[in-house]
């Protein structure tokens, strides 16, 4: 069976284009809803709900966080090679890494633009989040929501063993809709839902010399998180991932990953071991091969160092 | 008459050095504009503003000003200005404003807390809480 490339069209970039229109949509529809409460005789101030997170991360997955406006972050993801070849590599820590180096930046109020550099296939992606809906002190929204997506693009050179042919079969896409309650103030929780499109799949010929893809492009997954603070400044997390679609071939597995958090005025740290190894959540949820029924687990750490300007 | 000399050096030395023993350099004054200093606390002074009070103070203000407010943090020793000891009355008899003022706009070695912590209430919290730190 003879690998070769099968794409698609790029319809799903037209589709997240939509999306990121209509985020940027119901920005200014909030913006004249503040106007008008604004002129109001009796204003009174919405209070949120404070630090139902307390960092853009949660391991892998993002939270409903968006730091204040003019926050400039800039953040260290790195994941070791698996655990499960023990001693012979210091449980997967001196084996293979992917690392990503990432800044963010909000340049508005719930607004969040990020750019970012990963060692695998040498993808550079792209990222907006912003928090549409945040929970309130009195219950009147129940819920923080927030939209996240991002793009991401191998910018390997081209040669004979890489499937890529055109630009647009460089590109992926991620678009995640974030749902987080503060429960108390010890816990919070989020459950998310996303769709992740891979403009390139692999392919191969079946036995009548058709070409069929080894997955969909197109891959849907929901995923669970949960923080609990066991003092001022550490908390423990926990996440769970679980893909939705099934592919022909090569589905991924769910990821179980778990950590703690460390926090101070400018700095939070996270330390885990999760099956998730890759920087990126679209590969994650797309490509991840490490089956936690076979203790192929990773750790891995998430540095973010925030300034406010 | 040698004898004298060499203890008169020794008192002269002992009192030249003893004021570069000090770490940090002496508080300078701290001036707070009346409008600042008269400002009202609005947040009281309850369980839940404390513990919110107390939680910012670990994040934000133990590393220099330490667990206890004794000037004792990790970092204090490498700061130009000494981060004072609020337990006692020079801190405790100030103005809930005038202490709200200096969270918010900082000085030198102390940073301004206003983009860190942007919440008015939860600069009052800290107040709050500095007030718990009286001896």
């Amino acid at each position: 069976m003879r690998k070769i490339f099968f794409y698609s069209a790029g319809m799903y970039s037209r589709l997240l284009l939509l999306l990121l229109l209509t985020a940027c949509c119901s920005s200014a529809v909030l913006a004249q809803d503040s106007t008008a409460a604004a002129d109001a005789p009796v204003a009174k101030k919405k209070q949120y709900t404070k630090n139902t997170f307390v960092a853009n991360y949660i391991i892998d997955n993002q939270t409903v966080m968006v730091p204040v406006k003019g926050t400039f972050e800039f953040d260290i993801n790195h994941r070791f090679g698996t655990t499960d070849h023990g001693w012979s590599d210091l449980f997967g820590i001196f084996g293979g890494a992917n690392m990503r180096l990432g800044f963010s930046y909000v340049p508005i109020k719930d607004l969040q633009i990020g750019f970012g550099a990963n060692n695998f296939n040498m993808q550079v992606d792209w990222s907006l989040k912003y928090a549409i809906l945040k929970q309130t002190r009195d219950n009147s929204m129940p819920v923080s929501v927030t939209y996240y997506g991002n793009a991401a693009m191998d910018t390997r050179e081209r040669n004979s063993s890489i499937n890529i042919a055109t630009t647009s079969d460089r590109f992926s896409f991620f678009n995640q809709l974030l749902v987080a309650r503060k429960i108390t103030e010890k816990l919070s929780v989020q459950a998310a839902f996303s769709v992740t499109h891979f403009n390139n799949v692999d392919g191969y010929y079946d036995s009548a010399k058709n070409v069929l893809p080894s997955m969909k492009n197109t891959h849907l997954a929901i995923a669970f998180s949960g923080r609990y603070k066991i003092s001022a400044k550490t908390a423990l997390i926990v996440n769970y991932d679980q893909p939705l679609t099934q592919h022909p071939t090569n589905n991924p597995h769910p990821n179980i990953s778990f950590g703690i958090e460390m926090g101070t005025s400018g700095h939070a740290f996270q330390i885990f071991a999760g099956n998730y190894g890759y920087t990126l959540p679209q590969n994650n949820n797309f490509l991840n091969q490490n089956d936690y029924k076979k203790s192929q687990f990773v750790i891995g750490f998430n540095i973010s160092r925030l300034w406010n300007f | 008459m040698k004898t004298t000399l060499i203890i008169a050096f020794l008192i002269t030395a002992f009192a030249a050095t003893a004021f570069t023993f000090k770490g940090n350099d002496d508080k300078k004054p701290w001036p707070v504009p009346d409008a600042a200093k008269n400002k009202k606390n609005p947040v009281a002074s309850n369980a839940a503003s404390i513990a919110a009070g107390k939680e910012l103070w670990s994040t934000h203000c133990k590393s220099c000003h330490g667990a206890k407010g004794l000037g004792d943090g990790n970092k204090a020793a490498q700061l130009k200005t000494e981060p004072g000891d609020f337990s006692k009355s020079d801190t405790q008899a100030q103005t809930d404003g005038a202490l709200f003022f200096k969270i918010s706009e900082g000085r030198e070695d102390m940073p301004s807390f206003k983009k860190k912590v942007p919440d008015d209430e939860d600069r009052w919290n800290l107040v709050n809480f500095t007030r718990t730190l009286k001896k």
